[in-house]
C-alpha cells in the first residue's frame, strides 16, 4: 500500500441560500492514495465539484478535516492554500481556462514562473512537457489559434508542469467530440502510469469511469459507493 | 509575466481600450495646452508689469515705504551716482534706471485732466521697452520740455505732435508749480486706465518742475528674472557694508495685479484639472471593472492555479498603469505637436478686459507642465484601478471559476 495522497475526515460542506443553509457535502470520509487514476461519478447535484473544490484547497469545508500529502491544511491561510495549489496541485477544466492573452509555452511556463524556477530549468520543462503532450510544433501560438483537443493538452501541460501529487480534472472530456477525448483520456492514463502522479476526476463521462482504478460515487453529498477497478488493479472491491 | 500579461490584456479589447486612450490622450493634452497658455501668461504679465512699470528690483531711501511724507520726494534719494555704480557692477544687472513718479494737473489752454507722470531717463527707459509708441518719437537724452502722453490722455487733450501743454504740480518745498512741455509722441501700454493718464517727461525737466534734484527709485534691471532674490540679498549686503540708508521691494512685492491673476488662473486650472481627474478615474476605472467581469473565470484560473490575491491586485493596478502610461506618453506628443501648430498658427486673441490691445495666442511647453500632464494620466489611471484591482483579488475562486 502507497501513502495517501488526499485524507478527509467527516468534511461537510454547506452553503448559505439565502437564509437557508444547504447542505452540499454530509460526513465525508476519504483517501486517496498516491498514483491513483480514481474517478467521482454520481448525478448533477450530487457533490463532485464540491468534493473536488474542497480537495482542491480552492473552498474550505464548513466542517472536518483535510489532509493533502501528509499535511492538515484545513485551517490554512489563503495565501497558504494558493501555495499549496501551485506547488502541489494541478488543474484540468472542463473548459481548458487558458490565458488568452499567452502562447501554449507561456500557459505552460506560468506556474513555474509562480514557483520561482530559474529561466533555464523553466523552458526545459516547459519543453518537455509540451513535447510529452505532442504540441511541441504549437508553442508560440496562442489558445484561440488551437482546437479543443490542442488547448486540453496545453492545460495537462500546465497541470504537469510543476510536477505535481495530484491532479484534479473537473469533466476534462465533455467539450470535446468522442475521438479527441478518447486520446485526452489516453494521454492522462500514460502520463499517469508514467509519472505516478495521482489523477482525481469528477466526470459524468463513462470512458472515463470505465478506466478510473477507482470509482467514488456520490449521492446526495454523500459517498453511495467506493469500487477498485481490479481489473485493473487487480478486482472490484466495494467499499460501502 | 504579469507585465506581460498585463500588457497584452490592453490589445484584448480594441475599442475599449482605444476609448480609454482617447480620454487619457485628449485629457494630457488639454492639461498640456492649458496649462501652456496659462504659462504663457504669467511670462508675459510677469516680464510686461517688470518692464513696464516696476524694474526686477526698486531702490529707495530709508523711509520711503514706512514714514508718511508730507511733501514730494522727502524721501528721495540724493546721489545714485555710486550706488548705481556699485549695483552695475554685478554680471547679473542689465541695468538701472532712475525715476520719479509724480501727479498733477495738465492743461491745453482750455481743457485740463489729472495725470500720472513718470520722469525717466529717456535712453535708459527706452531700453526697457516699456510702452509702445502710437505716434511721434519716443523721448532723448539732453531734452527737457518734451513729454510723451498715453494715448487715451492725448485724444482727450485733442493734441498733435508738437503742440505746447503746461504741467501743474507742487514742488518739494510744498509750492505750485507749472512749466509747459511739447508734445513729441503718443504711446499706449495696453491698460487703459493708465493710457488715460499717463504722462512721460525726461528727468531733467522733472527736476525743473519738482524743484529738486532727487529721485524718486532706482529701478534695477536683470538679465533674468530668476535672480532677483538672490541679487536683492547682495544689494542689502552691500548697502548695509558701506551704510547706505536704503530699503528694497522685488517686482513680485510689487506686482499685485500680477499675483491676483495667477491666483485666478491656478485656481481655474485646478478646477478644470480636477474635472479632467475624474472623467479619466471614472473613465479607467469603468475599463478595468469591464475587464474584471469578462475575465472572472480567467481570475479564477489564475487564483486557482498559484497565483496569490496580492499579484491579481497587482496585475490590475498594472494594467490600469499601462493605460496611463500610453495615455500620457501620447497625450505627451498629441500636446506638444498641437501646441506648436497653435504657436505657429499665429492665432490673434480679442484684448483681456482693461487692456487695449489683443494679443496672439501663444502655448509655452515647459518641461514642468508636460511631465505634470503626463503624470497625471499616469497617477491617475493607476489610483482608478485600486479599487476594481482590489475587487478583482478578492474573487471566491469557485464562484470565479463558475462564472460564464
Amino acid at each position: 500500500m502507497t501513502d495517501s495522497v488526499i485524507r478527509l475526515q467527516g468534511v461537510r460542506k454547506s452553503y448559505r441560500l439565502g437564509k437557508v443553509e444547504v447542505p452540499a457535502l454530509g460526513g465525508i470520509d476519504l483517501e486517496i492514495e498516491s498514483g491513483e487514476f480514481g474517478a467521482l461519478a454520481g448525478p448533477s447535484g450530487s457533490g463532485k465539484t464540491t468534493l473536488l473544490n474542497l480537495i482542491g484547497c480552492l473552498d474550505k469545508p464548513t466542517a472536518g478535516r483535510l489532509f493533502l500529502d501528509g499535511l492538515d491544511i484545513t485551517d490554512s491561510s489563503l495565501d497558504k492554500l494558493a501555495d499549496i495549489r501551485g506547488s502541489k496541485i494541478g488543474f484540468i477544466f472542463q473548459t481548458f481556462n487558458l490565458i488568452p492573452v499567452l502562447s501554449a509555452f507561456e500557459n505552460v511556463e506560468y506556474p513555474l514562473l509562480l514557483g520561482g524556477v530559474g529561466r533555464k530549468e523553466r523552458h526545459e520543462r516547459v519543453n518537455e512537457w509540451l513535447d510529452n503532450v505532442g504540441l511541441a510544433p504549437q508553442a508560440n501560438q496562442r489558445p484561440d489559434q488551437l482546437s479543443g483537443g490542442q488547448r486540453q493538452r496545453v492545460a495537462i501541460a500546465r497541470a504537469m508542469v510543476s510536477r505535481p501529487v495530484l491532479v484534479l480534472a473537473d469533466e476534462p472530456t465533455a467539450n470535446l467530440d468522442s475521438e479527441t477525448a478518447a486520446q485526452i483520456l489516453d494521454l492522462l492514463h500514460r502520463i499517469n502510469r508514467e509519472t505516478s502522479v495521482t489523477f482525481l476526476f469528477a466526470t459524468h463521462d463513462p470512458a472515463i469511469i470505465s478506466r478510473a482504478h477507482r470509482r467514488i460515487r456520490l449521492r446526495d453529498g454523500h459517498i453511495a459507493a467506493d469500487e477498485r477497478n481490479h481489473q485493473l488493479t487487480g478486482g472490484v472491491v466495494h467499499a460501502s | 509575466m504579469l507585465a506581460k500579461i498585463a500588457f497584452r490584456n490592453i490589445f484584448r479589447n480594441r475599442r475599449r481600450s482605444l476609448i480609454t486612450l482617447l480620454v487619457l490622450v485628449m485629457g494630457a493634452t488639454g492639461m498640456i495646452l492649458f496649462g501652456g497658455y496659462k504659462e504663457m501668461n504669467f511670462w508675459g504679465l510677469r516680464e510686461t508689469t517688470i518692464r513696464n512699470r516696476l524694474g526686477h528690483l526698486q531702490i529707495y531711501r530709508q523711509g520711503y515705504l514706512t514714514a508718511d511724507s508730507q511733501k514730494p520726494l522727502e524721501y528721495g534719494l540724493d546721489d545714485i551716482g555710486q550706488i548705481r555704480t556699485e549695483v552695475e557692477k554685478d554680471p547679473r544687472v542689465a541695468m538701472t534706471a532712475a525715476q520719479i513718479t509724480f501727479m498733477g494737473l495738465i492743461s491745453n489752454g482750455e481743457k485740463s485732466e489729472t495725470f500720472l507722470g513718470t520722469a525717466v531717463e529717456p535712453t535708459k527707459d527706452r531700453q526697457m521697452r516699456s510702452q509702445r509708441l502710437e505716434t511721434g518719437r519716443e523721448l532723448n537724452d539732453g531734452e527737457m520740455d518734451t513729454i510723451m502722453l498715453g494715448r487715451g490722455l492725448a485724444r482727450s487733450m485733442n493734441v498733435k505732435l508738437g503742440d505746447y501743454l503746461t504741467l501743474m504740480t507742487t514742488t518739494v518745498t510744498g509750492s505750485l508749480n507749472g512749466m509747459d512741455f511739447r508734445v513729441v509722441g503718443t504711446f499706449m501700454t495696453g491698460v487703459k486706465e493708465y493710457d488715460d493718464r499717463a504722462i512721460k517727461v525726461p528727468l531733467s525737466g522733472a527736476y525743473y518742475l519738482l524743484n529738486t534734484k532727487k529721485i524718486e527709485k532706482l529701478l534695477v534691471m536683470l538679465k533674468q528674472t530668476e535672480d532677483t532674490e538672490a541679487v536683492m540679498a547682495d544689494v542689502k549686503l552691500m548697502a548695509a557694508s558701506r551704510n547706505w540708508p536704503l530699503e528694497m521691494r522685488t517686482w513680485s512685492d510689487l506686482a499685485t495685479f500680477y499675483h491676483q491673476v495667477v491666483l485666478i488662473f491656478n485656481g481655474i486650472f485646478g478646477f478644470i484639472g480636477t474635472i479632467v481627474f475624474v472623467i479619466v478615474v471614472l473613465s479607467v476605472a469603468n475599463t478595468i471593472m469591464m475587464n474584471i467581469f469578462e475575465r472572472t473565470r480567467e481570475i479564477g484560473t489564475l487564483m486557482a492555479i498559484g497565483t496569490k490575491r496580492k499579484r491579481i491586485w497587482t496585475l490590475f493596478l498594472l494594467e490600469g498603469a499601462m493605460l496611463g502610461l500610453i495615455g500620457g506618453i501620447l497625450g505627451l506628443i498629441a500636446g506638444a505637436i498641437i501646441g506648436q501648430l497653435i504657436n505657429y498658427a499665429n492665432i490673434q486673441l480679442p484684448p483681456p478686459p482693461g487692456y487695449t490691445a489683443g494679443y496672439a495666442l501663444r502655448i509655452l511647453l515647459r518641461p514642468g507642465i508636460l511631465m505634470s500632464s503626463f503624470a497625471l494620466s499616469l497617477v491617475t489611471a493607476t489610483l482608478s484601478s485600486i479599487y476594481p484591482a482590489f475587487k478583482a483579488s478578492r474573487l471566491n475562486i469557485v464562484d470565479a471559476l463558475g462564472h460564464i
